[in-house]
């Protein structure tokens, strides 16, 4: 245990010392705040005008409350995998500049040193999205804040689900590349890539129904609808109590994936987590199996 | 009589239709300093990775201190230290931090490594290293922070693959003082690949392999007595005079060199032409020779009259 404890201390402290690998985990939190701020906060806020009925008028903190969470349920439904992807970019590197050669050369089991790239990345992702969550509880402070206290629990439950679930994908994926180009390669199209595929960007309402099926088959798209249900609900809550039909409430959580569809079938939160969940479970398993082969091969 | 502290017998391993080691087989005994030569891509680091049991092989049995490492990988490693040919530390982290973490390979933590830390820091001097990042020593500092990660667990057989490679002759002979003292005081095995053939010439035993085969193998004295030729150099003499001897030389300069088949002839050319030899020297054969010849490229005795 001490041989593994150690080791997550050398892999989190080369994780935050290594300029590359960290920086390059908070460009798409920092792409998407750039674009918010440019323009994707008012195609939020426009396109959540457009749904409201013609004669109702919500108090602007309210709006701005709304947007908020959303924007902050983008931020950290992608944040939670890109992250993860660039903090196991480890598992690579030692793999690529010869380091595990050495780790190979010692009588230490595979096992701790596959744990240690896991739970490393989980805690160095944890950090930086909870850290990330308190940045944007405070700007929601600023412009409205509609959450209640369990929002707030489950929205940190769920950045610890999506972490869980982000570091048992990337490293599934990471366990098959060996040099940089190929590390390169995976980081790019997950940056590039995941915030559309899991509806952070976009919501998966606004796609065509062939592509939004095909998207329903992903778990992160539960994790973003889980993300957008628990910082959307104050904002939702209180639109109720203003007086907005339930009805039209209910309408903005389809509009803005807080309710999610598995082909025409509305998938409850529980189901979401299951689905998280089981998949963590699933990847963790094949990861294990992965790594056991590795072994025997050797 | 010493025991074998590594047996390697008809070690094969091929990548594709490369042998890169091709029914290898030698000892090493227990306490030597072996050295283990053969041109790049002679099958060196291949032997060694499997040594190490970085590599599985595909045929043959490799016993480390009497383990099998098929069968005992991981008592295998216990026994083991390598110095890697390049370094494979963490460059940006401190030295402290990098052996910390491979000590924790070895199970060393807490007391225990702070307690091994201290025997390290007094053999290579790694004091003033301790809080330095690894990535901003020079070459030779890092070196010995490369050997004191080897020696952190206290292995019975130390590898080092081109250990002085690019270093200064003053940061290689620090580094061939700490070997010597290991060697004294613990009777570490010593497993040694160089270029520099110099170094070879202290071995107990050395083998020369090529395309995964030896080629050759003996002391150092029987392999240069076998591959390499001793040498007459005669200075202040005319070439009239050197080819009254009646053996092949060469000019170097502004002297010659007169190749021996026997270091005992020069007694005879004394006594028969004592007016050659106002200013001489006798050099034994070189391993740099002894390598050249063995591997089949040209050495000493090439280009003579």
């Amino acid at each position: 245990m001490t041989t593994v404890r150690t080791l997550i201390y050398r892999n989190c402290k080369l994780f935050f010392k290594d300029k590359g690998m960290f920086f390059t985990s908070l460009i798409t939190p920092a792409i998407l705040l750039v674009l918010y701020v440019t323009f994707l906060g008012n195609v939020y806020r426009d396109s959540f005008v457009t749904n409201l009925p013609e004669g109702v008028v919500l108090e602007e903190g309210l709006i701005d409350g709304f947007v908020g969470g959303q924007l902050i349920s983008s931020l950290l439904a992608v944040s939670c995998i890109t992250v993860a992807f660039c903090s196991n970019m480890l598992m690579v590197q030692d793999k690529a500049n010869g380091t595990r050669s050495d780790f190979d050369a010692s009588p230490v089991n595979p096992s701790a040193l596959s744990a240690s790239y896991y739970l490393a990345t989980m805690l160095s992702t944890l950090l930086i999205c909870y850290i990330t969550a308190g940045i944007g509880f405070a700007y929601m402070g600023m412009v409205g804040w509609y959450l209640s206290a369990g929002d707030v629990l489950l929205l940190l439950l769920d950045i610890f689900l999506t972490v869980s679930f982000g570091t048992a994908l990337s490293s599934v994926i990471h366990h098959f590349l060996s040099t940089q180009g190929q590390l390169s390669a995976v980081g790019t199209i997950v940056s590039a890539g995941y915030g559309f595929l899991c509806g952070a960007y976009m919501p998966l309402s606004q796609f065509s129904e062939g592509l939004r099926n095909a998207l329903s088959f992903l778990p992160g798209t539960y994790a973003t609808s889980l993300f957008r249900t628990h910082a959307l609900e104050g904002a939702l809550r209180e639109m109720e109590t203003v007086g907005l039909p339930s009805e039209l409430t209910e309408t903005l959580k389809d509009v803005f994936d807080c309710n999610i569809y598995f082909f025409g079938t509305k998938v409850s939160q529980p189901i979401c987590y299951l689905v998280l969940c089981g998949s963590t479970v699933l990847l963790l398993g094949l990861y294990v199996c992965l790594n056991f082969g590795t072994q025997k091969r050797k | 009589m010493a025991e074998k502290s590594i047996i390697i017998n008809g070690l094969c391993k091929s990548f594709g239709e490369i042998k890169a080691v091709n029914n290898l087989s030698f000892s090493v005994k227990e306490g030597e300093l072996f050295a283990f030569l053969g041109v790049n891509g002679a099958g060196k680091s291949t032997t060694i990775s499997i040594l190490c049991g970085l590599l599985q092989m595909d045929a043959g049995q490799v016993l480390v201190c009497g383990h099998d490492i098929a069968d005992e990988a991981s008592t295998v490693k216990e026994q083991i230290g390598v110095v890697f040919q390049n370094s494979l530390l963490d460059s940006s982290l401190s030295v402290f931090d990098n052996l910390k973490s491979r000590a924790a390979l070895y199970g060393i933590t807490g007391n225990a490594f702070k307690s091994r830390l201290r025997e390290l820091q007094e053999l290579l001097e790694l004091a003033p290293l301790l809080k330095r990042p690894v990535g901003k020593l020079s070459g030779g500092q890092r070196r010995r922070i490369d050997i004191a990660r080897a020696l952190l667990h206290k292995p019975k057989i130390l590898i080092l693959d081109e250990p002085t490679t690019g270093l200064d002759p003053q940061t290689r002979q620090t580094i061939w003082n700490v070997i010597s003292s290991l060697r004294r005081d613990n009777k570490t095995t010593v497993f040694l690949t160089t270029h520099y053939m110099e170094e070879a010439a202290d071995a107990d035993h050395v083998v020369i392999i090529d395309k995964g085969s030896i080629i050759a193998e003996g002391t150092p004295l029987e392999l240069k007595n076998r591959f390499a030729f001793d040498s007459l150099t005669l200075y202040g003499v005319s070439e009239e005079a050197v080819q009254r001897l009646e053996e092949k030389y060469e000019r170097v300069g502004d002297h010659f060199r007169v190749i021996l088949s026997d270091v005992s002839q020069v007694k005879d050319m004394l006594l028969e032409h004592p007016e050659l030899f106002n200013d001489f020297e006798v050099v034994k054969g070189k391993m740099d020779d002894v390598f050249l010849n063995a591997t089949g490229k040209k050495g000493l005795g090439g280009d003579l009259s």
